[in-house]
């Protein structure tokens, strides 16, 4: 839907994650002069999986509003709707690959055994959105009000981790605080397979790891409790 | 379908607000500052059995729409016992829970998986539910561009399938056309036929009349009458 229904909605739908990294890219390399070692693929490493999480929460802020329609019309398990939305923001991550791809093709960077993490460190990235999701769709409910910040404040949290700089650029003691941010991870784990050809530290994983695992026992328990009560605030 | 059954023993459902009297989950009621509680249904008790057909009457407000939604499941019992017995189909609005932005086929397909049913269970359902809307090509375009009427349609094709034990109409009949109010009423009356159950509210008594022996008059959450349908609408109405 997101991408609508003519033919064109393949090339808007590969084209989406090549916007975003352009505009970055802008930044860092022209504006800020400080271009690095594969800039853009490193600007990639940091966009692609901070895309999916941040689409994921948009997502999932506004997902049982959106079936607002079948939730008063049905009974049905309302526990997966978080998760729905995770796996439809997936599915356009898909297109990230692409983007991954041209950029190691545009700075010469080839593939190596390391790439064998890839689905680890997928699963890893699934599961933080996952997480990220059950607690997006409460927020997004209970403070509907409060959308707009909650979007801002995780788009803050790509800014406190080495998005745009590598987190060997960032002086200590600030590396060790910005290793506390699950994006953090995230991204130097997509760097370490694609950019450095190397696996991926354990820190990288398990912080976002963890904190999956806080967000889902958190907000899971509490969504699964709750949504027998949405149609009262949707009615 | 001998297994359709509602029974009703003191049955609540509770609204909970705010201090700003916004609707508020139980969960959310404790991290804001409470304000009223509200009984959607108060203590409510009644029995249905197969091949009966309820009317629910009442004010605006009495928890007729409520009372739907709890026997559906969509609304969970606060206090006292609801059991519901036999499949449940629900046309409660209008949109009969479709998406806009999806066609009809897409629709078919959504709500079949939720439902229960198989993806490709409901892919395979999707040709004959449009057969039943006979909406033809426009089964194919998306539900923003179709009519109140033509969103019934797909919504009452929807409910057919799987054969229902339990049919809940609220209201949905009384903004449609005669053509449709026909299809729907036969389609109740074969219902009750063949044992199943019918819960329809609504303010159209002819129509109620016609396809519900029994009648159970709603005043604020709680039932004020229960008996024929001609007695409770005498009640109600004077």
């Amino acid at each position: 839907m997101r991408y609508g229904r003519g033919p064109g909605r393949l090339v808007k739908w590969l084209l989406d994650p090549f916007a975003l990294v352009g505009v970055l890219l802008i930044l860092v390399t022209v504006l800020l002069d400080r271009p690095g070692a594969a800039p853009g693929l490193s600007l990639a490493c940091a966009v692609v999986p901070f895309q999916l999480v941040v689409m994921t929460v948009l997502n999932a802020m506004g997902a049982v509003v959106a079936r607002r329609s079948i939730l008063l019309n049905l009974d049905f398990d309302r526990v997966l709707i978080p998760l729905s939305s995770a796996c439809t923001e997936f599915a356009a991550f898909g297109a990230s690959a692409v983007l991954l791809a041209g950029m190691m093709a545009v700075y010469g960077v080839a593939p190596t055994l390391a790439l064998l993490w890839l689905p680890a460190v997928l699963a890893v990235t699934a599961a933080f959105a996952v997480g990220c999701a059950y607690a997006a769709a409460l927020f997004g409910l209970w403070f509907p009000e409060l959308r707009s910040l909650g979007l801002s404040m995780v788009r803050a949290l790509f800014f406190l981790a080495p998005g745009i700089v590598a987190i060997e650029d960032i002086p200590s003691p600030a590396d060790d605080w910005v290793k506390l941010n699950p994006l953090s991870g995230l991204f130097e784990a997509f760097r370490s397979i694609v950019l450095d050809g190397t696996a991926p530290a354990a820190w990288s994983l398990l912080v976002p790891l963890g904190a999956a695992a806080l967000l889902l026992a958190l907000a899971f328990p509490v969504f699964r409790r709750d949504q027998a009560h949405f149609a009262k605030v949707l009615g | 379908m001998s297994d359709a059954a509602i029974v009703a023993e003191g049955l609540g459902v509770r609204f909970l607000f705010d201090r700003h009297r916004r609707p508020v989950t139980p969960a959310l009621a404790r991290l804001r500052r409470r304000g009223e509680e509200r009984w959607g249904l108060r203590d409510v008790g009644f029995r249905a059995g197969p091949g009966e057909g309820i009317a629910l009457v009442g004010p605006s407000g009495a928890g007729k729409t409520t009372l739907l939604r709890a026997i559906a499941g969509i609304l969970p019992a606060d206090r006292g016992v609801l059991r519901v017995g036999g499949r449940v189909t629900t046309l409660l609005s209008i949109d009969a829970g479709l998406l806009s932005p999806l066609t009809g086929a897409e629709n078919a397909e959504l709500l079949g998986v939720l439902d229960g049913r198989t993806v490709r269970a409901a892919r395979a359902q999707a040709g004959a539910v449009r057969r039943a809307t006979g909406l033809g090509e426009e089964f194919g375009r998306p539900v923003a561009s179709w009519s109140q009427g033509m969103r019934a349609r797909l919504g009452l094709a929807l409910a057919e399938q799987g054969a229902p034990a339990i049919l809940l109409l609220d209201e949905v009949h009384e903004a449609l056309d005669h053509e449709f109010r026909a299809v729907l009423e036969e389609h109740a009356r074969a219902l009750l036929a063949a044992g199943g159950i019918i819960v329809a509210a609504g303010h159209d008594h002819p129509m109620l009349e016609r396809i519900c022996e029994r009648g159970l008059l709603l005043r604020d959450g709680a039932i004020a009458a229960d008996g024929s349908f001609a007695a409770v609408r005498e009640a109600y109405v004077g």
